[in-house]
């Protein structure tokens, strides 16, 4: 594509109408924030909250199963794949002959954490997804290390909303959709997540 | 010798070669499920299909024995091999568990990697299809997934050819075949965490190492198993300086690829009520240098009527420095409490153990320790001719004999790994290190020279016995010139004739037998 | 004839400078590859200095670019006789070529000759490569630490180096200058925390009155050693870590990693990732370039610049909220892709923040270009020459602006940038002004790209099907196994590239990114270095205001752009 080497022009002639410029633009600015609905950059905060997207990262949270426990499997993808090492799992036997395990700990220090979102992209069980919260405050880094319950509960979800999540993109493969089709028209079934029990 | 051309690399291999063990030489590793080096062949799972010249159909390259100018094409160069393998992987997935996740395997499952490898197809089949089976079966020592089996029959093999007890056996047909003990019943003998290991896939897994760490986490370090005199080849896996898990390492000479439970559960020894500070009698502490130099001026003092009793777990560079320290002060200077020395070659079992549960008895009598026999120095401690006693393993306090000769002694020194209420015994206490935690050797019954290496930190202020003993050594102003186990291990080499040559290095991973080989056959 | 494969050979007899190096130095010049089109020669030690005097000087080679000079270790390679090696990278601007000259370093006395009488950019990265692999260069006017601090032991990224250890740093460095004895001149510090610095760095000066006799700078205060960290990560993990050198602009960090990464494995991106790609590269841009112009003038006392361009500032922030998930750390780029598809109101939302760009940009030109106040502070001031430019490596605006059209989206062009319709600016005198004047006109460049970007933006795939490389999609991974498995060996064992070595490179904010990728055929790399083009350009930043005055010097130090982020890494 064309492309050409120009050379910027100095020529300015440089003279005293960008300074009135600038104050007649400072003016317009302030009348237009002041009277103009919609017009002004700044938010209330903390009364009014920034419109975070719905793949914002902020602090993660576990998701549970419809008995409450938790999601999570203890496979620890997260905890292999996090590049700040922030992710500490124990794990322990369930009673469940399909499920097996869960984490008996699961920790995350959010000091540590770089809010990259790995932790959901390695997850194979949809269990640990982040939310839009993103004011982290405490007065001790202990408290900031979050474990297994408090991120299962967290309470201000409701209000702050579902961040960074797994997207079922487009990518599926052709032989997939095949052997999808056919167990659709087959057994009249549309799989998502595997049913466990 | 026969020769063969494998993906345009011509190799000569031994008469008897299977294709798969040739390909193998050559550097290309043919995947497999049911092909294992140390059981006999079975051919059933068809992963190992390559393509071989003259021949109409492909083969299976662990059935097929290499003849002289075969020209063998593997899934490197073949692509009808590649395929053929691609499509049998896929077929062994076809009711394969979506479970990854909760599978001890994953990190170390033939699945994933030959998946990886030369799969990367897209899966036809769907959840709701596949067939249900038997899932957490507890076997005991062993945990069976029948859903996740791909019919192998390894630990069959392994039950019929090796443990001889034909535990296990396939019941059912077609897609729903499962392995299964009879009646569900546990697996009884000692030789069960070997099931877990041929397992290529999640079916037998370890109850012990159960969700303890995910494998990928693991480091391995080469060592030896130092339960009793075989000397089994093991590695010890391991993270932030503690050990989740032994397994075998192959040597055709020694263990193959097996290793008893007994020496599997040794690695629980290495965290427990480990001794992690030098302390005096009633466990006052004391710093390091301090009783170190205490030590000597007692050992000093005593002069020739003190005495050292060697441990026969000892490595040979811990043995050999106690020697030298021992002979620094002109004391007298045994080993062995317990076992009679001729237990070092008798077998426990047809298959591994031996009775002399000390890993190193045959390197202390190479090495020259086994002189007075340990009555005559006990004999001399009860008799008061003893003023110093030193003991080369607090854990021999535990032996009766040794515990009442210690108490009519003057001044009693042990390095000791784990605490105990023996210890009380000693007015010294220094902490020493195991072996998984340095370098050194140990020889087997065989008279095989095996070297271990360390695999993590010592805890506290713990040592290796070689350098505490040269600690002690360059205190009574008696300097060696050695800095490491590999250097102690040159100086062995030097003053002993079996070893001489030898050094760390030479020994390699498998070791080296020293012995007449023709006075001792290897392991059965 | 050093020993290759025949191809490669032949490949390599193609270019002029493995002929003309081999007719000078015959049996000296030891090895040549042409991995993935990396010309690289390996030359004996003893013929380093005078190999690359004559890359520079040869008419027919003119490597007279200095991009970068680099330590390898290679301790576990068995197969090499000499433990590190010295890389040094090169661009020929008149024949548009990259070269890399290496020689291998003996472990017990890693000794060689230094480049600094041949190239002045080496002086830094040579006291780098000493700072962190304990490698001497004969003949350097100062070979002392740079990135670590005086009481730090050891060299860090040595592959044997405990990385547990922990040095505090309990003296502090009050002279970076030899003061004259009896002089009467006033030593000034500057930084490493002041208004006027743009980033944690310092600057020591002597002042007679207003004028600087004598300067030294001090950096490192933002070291982190980005590269011993990615040498323990997978290619994946290190994604959020480039988010952290140029922060202005941390999406064109990811790119650049992608693409070197993608060009070690030898892959592609499909064309909707790159376009994509490109979009996000160049918002970055533009918001780089506000943040460089408005913060400078905001040093000389003009804040209205600053509020004007930050409104849309905010919105190409708020966009890459909307893509990305984050506005400053991105992380959004992928190996072979990108982490997600754009939203579905990408394409409207992107043109509203046009908009904004647009409006800004020309409120920016009208209050500044033609304003007297700002063009005598600016014009004829911190004059560097092109020869002087390209012998510290610069490149980027600040090249441009001494008058040399080097743009990688032009020379060398990724991602599809052959595609776009775009000029590139250079200037004429090589003055604050002129480095001024090219950022305002590679904004509008850039919008221009955009455009077209957008308006022609392909469909398809967001990253590549390649299963050895990208995750496959969460659906098929909770419910058919081949995708579960391929899941998580990707996920513990990562991406795994060939051995072999390659250097990547993009047109970053500030100039030509470069990442120089060792793989040794393991999941992690064997060794990362980033060709931070802050670094060179800082570097020449006490020479430049010796004999100026302090006023000068504030005005100069925000038209470089220097991020302590990349500077330092």
């Amino acid at each position: 594509m064309a492309s050409r080497i120009i050379a910027v022009n100095r020529d300015t002639h440089p003279g005293i109408f960008p300074i009135v410029y600038g104050m007649w633009l400072t003016l317009r600015n302030m009348f237009e924030t002041l009277f103009v609905k919609g017009r002004s950059a700044t938010i209330e905060y903390p009364e009014k909250k920034r419109n975070i997207s719905g793949r914002y990262r902020g602090i993660h949270l576990l998701t549970a199963r419809e008995d409450g426990t938790p999601k999570c499997v203890a496979c620890y993808m997260c905890a292999t794949v996090c590049p700040a090492e922030c992710i500490y799992i124990e794990s322990g036997e369930r009673p469940e002959k399909k499920i097996e395990k869960y984490p008996t700990r699961f920790e995350i220090d959010l000091l540590r954490c770089v809010y990259c979102g790995f932790c959901v992209d390695a997850c194979p069980e949809e269990a640990i997804l982040m939310s839009r919260e993103n004011d982290l405050v405490g007065t001790s880094r202990a408290e900031l290390i979050m474990d297994r319950d408090q991120l299962m509960n967290r309470g201000k979800l409701a209000e702050v909303g579902r961040g960074y999540h797994p997207t079922d993109h487009d990518v599926r493969r052709p032989v997939r959709i095949a052997a999808l089709e056919r167990l659709k028209s087959e057994h009249g079934i549309v799989p998502g997540m595997p049913k466990r029990s | 010798m026969p020769k063969c051309t494998i993906d345009g690399k011509e190799i000569e291999v031994a008469p008897g070669t299977s294709v798969i063990q040739a390909a193998e030489q050559a550097g290309v590793r043919v995947p497999r499920f049911c092909y294992h080096d140390d059981l006999p062949v079975d051919g059933n799972c068809r992963m190992c299909m390559v393509e071989i010249e003259k021949f109409p159909k492909l083969q299976i390259a662990c059935g097929t024995t290499v003849s002289e100018g075969m020209v063998v094409r593997t899934q490197v160069t073949s692509e009808k091999a590649k395929v053929a393998q691609r499509d049998t992987l896929e077929f062994l997935l076809v009711n394969h568990p979506i479970d990854c996740p909760v599978c001890d395997q994953a990190g170390e499952c033939y699945l994933q990697d030959q998946y990886m490898e030369n799969g990367l197809h897209d899966s036809r089949t769907v959840l709701e299809d596949k067939i249900q089976k038997r899932k957490v079966v507890d076997l005991g020592p062993i945990m069976l997934d029948a859903e996740r089996c791909v019919v192998c029959s390894r630990c069959i093999r392994y039950e019929r050819e090796v443990t001889k007890t034909n535990l296990l056996e396939f019941v059912n047909r077609g897609g729903s075949t499962q392995i299964s003990t009879y009646n569900g019943g546990p697996i009884t003998h000692e030789y069960a965490g070997n099931l877990a290991d041929v397992c290529p896939v999640g079916a037998l897994l370890s109850s012990d190492f159960r969700f303890k760490m995910r494998v990928w986490f693991l480091k391995e370090t080469d060592s030896v198993c130092p339960g009793c005199s075989t000397g089994c080849n093991i590695t010890i896996d391991h993270r932030d300086c503690e050990a989740y898990r032994f397994r075998p390492r192959r040597n055709v000479e020694v263990n193959k690829s097996w290793l008893c439970d007994p020496g599997r559960r040794l690695y629980q020894t290495i965290a427990a009520d480990r001794v992690t500070t030098p302390h005096r009698k009633g466990g006052a502490v004391a710093a390091p240098s301090v009783l170190l130099d205490e030590v000597v001026a007692k050992l000093r003092a005593a002069g020739q009527s003190s005495a050292f009793l060697a441990s026969p777990r000892a490595s040979n560079e811990d043995a050999f420095t106690f020697k030298k320290l021992a002979e620094g002060l002109g004391g007298r200077l045994d080993f062995r409490v317990g076992n009679p020395q001729d237990k070092v070659k008798v077998r426990k079992d047809q298959i591994l153990q031996r009775e002399d549960r000390h890993a190193n008895t045959q390197g202390l009598l190479d090495l020259g320790l086994g002189v007075t026999g340990v009555e005559t120095l006990l004999n001399d401690c009860k008799a008061g001719k003893v003023e110093a006693l030193f003991l080369q393993d607090g854990a021999m306090l535990e032996d009766p004999g040794v515990l009442d000769a210690a108490q009519h002694v003057a001044y009693v020194v042990a390095l000791a790994t784990h605490q105990g209420p023996h210890l009380a015994a000693a007015h010294a206490v220094i902490p020493a290190a195991m072996w998984a935690e340095t370098d050194g050797t140990f020889t087997n019954y065989d008279q095989r020279v095996q070297r271990f290496k360390r695999a993590f930190d010592a805890p506290g202020d713990a040592k290796p016995g070689w350098e505490v003993a040269l600690d002690l050594l360059a205190r009574l102003g008696k300097p060696m010139n050695a800095a490491t186990a590999g250097d102690v291990f040159v100086l062995i080499a030097a003053e002993t004739k079996a070893y001489a040559d030898l050094t760390h290095r030479s020994l390699g991973s498998l070791g080296r037998a020293v012995g007449d080989p023709a006075k001792t056959p290897a392991t059965a | 004839m050093p020993s290759m494969p025949a191809l490669e050979r032949d490949l390599a007899l193609e270019k002029p400078a493995y002929r003309i190096l081999a007719e000078k130095f015959g049996e000296k010049v030891l090895r040549v590859t042409n991995y993935r089109g990396d010309l690289a020669i390996t030359v004996d030690c003893s013929a380093w200095r005078e190999a690359a005097r004559t890359l520079r000087d040869h008419p027919e080679l003119d490597y007279k670019l200095f991009l970068d000079l680099c330590g390898v270790d290679y301790l576990s390679d068995e197969s090499r006789p000499l433990r590190f090696e010295v890389a040094l990278h090169l661009y020929s601007v008149t024949h548009k070529h990259h070269i890399r000259l290496k020689t291998g370093l003996d472990e017990k006395n890693p000794v060689c000759d230094t480049l600094v009488d041949v190239y002045k950019g080496a002086n830094w990265f040579e006291r780098e490569a000493f700072d962190l692999y304990g490698l001497v260069f004969t003949g350097h006017p100062n070979l002392t630490r740079i990135l670590t601090h005086d009481d730090f032991v050891g060299h860090p990224m040595r592959k044997d180096f405990a990385t547990g250890k922990r040095f505090v740093n309990k003296k502090s460095k009050p002279w970076l200058l030899t003061v004259p004895k009896g002089s009467e001149h006033l030593v000034l510090n500057i930084g490493p925390s002041h208004p006027a610095m743009h980033g944690c760095f310092r600057i020591q000066a002597l002042l007679d009155g207003e004028i600087i006799k004598d300067c030294e700078a001090e950096i490192g205060y933002l070291h982190r050693n980005f590269e011993k960290m990615a040498e323990e990560r997978t290619y994946w993990q290190i994604i959020p870590y480039t988010d952290r050198l140029n922060y202005c602009s941390a999406f064109i960090n990811g790119h650049g990693w992608a693409l070197a990464v993608e060009k070690l494995l030898g892959i592609q991106s499909p064309p909707r990732a790159e376009a994509i790609r490109v979009i996000l590269s160049e918002l970055s841009r533009i918001m780089d370039h506000f943040v460089c112009i408005t913060a400078n003038v905001v040093d000389l006392g003009a804040i209205t610049p600053f509020f004007v361009v930050f409104r849309a500032r905010e919105e190409i922030y708020d966009l890459l909220d909307s893509v990305c998930g984050a506005r400053l750390t991105v992380s959004y780029v992928r190996i072979g892709g990108v982490a997600q598809d754009v939203p579905d109101d990408f394409d409207a939302r992107c043109r509203k923040t046009m908009g904004w760009i647009r409006e800004v940009t020309e409120q920016m030109d009208k209050l500044l270009t033609r304003n007297i106040i700002f063009a005598n502070r600016f014009k004829d001031v911190g004059v560097f020459s092109k020869d002087d430019a390209l012998s510290y490596g610069w490149v980027g605006p600040c090249l441009r602006g001494s008058g040399i059209g080097y743009d990688v989206r032009k020379d060398h062009p990724y991602s599809g940038y052959d595609q776009y319709d775009f000029d590139v600016p250079v200037g004429t005198v090589g003055d604050c002004y002129d480095r001024y004047l090219v950022r305002v006109e590679e904004i509008k460049q850039s919008v221009r790209i955009i455009d077209q970007a957008l308006s022609r933006l392909p469909k398809g795939h967001f990253i590549t099907e390649d299963r050895k490389v990208a995750l496959p999609p969460k659906s098929e991974v909770y419910s058919d196994i081949e995708s579960l498995m391929n899941h998580f060996k990707l996920v513990y064992d990562g991406i795994v590239a060939a051995p072999g070595e390659i250097y990547g490179y993009v047109e970053g904010a500030n100039g030509e990114l470069g990442y120089y990728i060792v793989s040794d055929g393991k999941k992690h790399p064997a060794r990362v270095k980033v060709r931070p083009p802050c670094f060179n350009i800082y570097q020449a930043y006490p020479q430049m205001i010796k004999g100026k005055l302090i006023a000068d010097a504030v005005a100069i130090i925000g038209g470089l752009n220097v991020v302590a982020g990349e500077l330092d890494r």
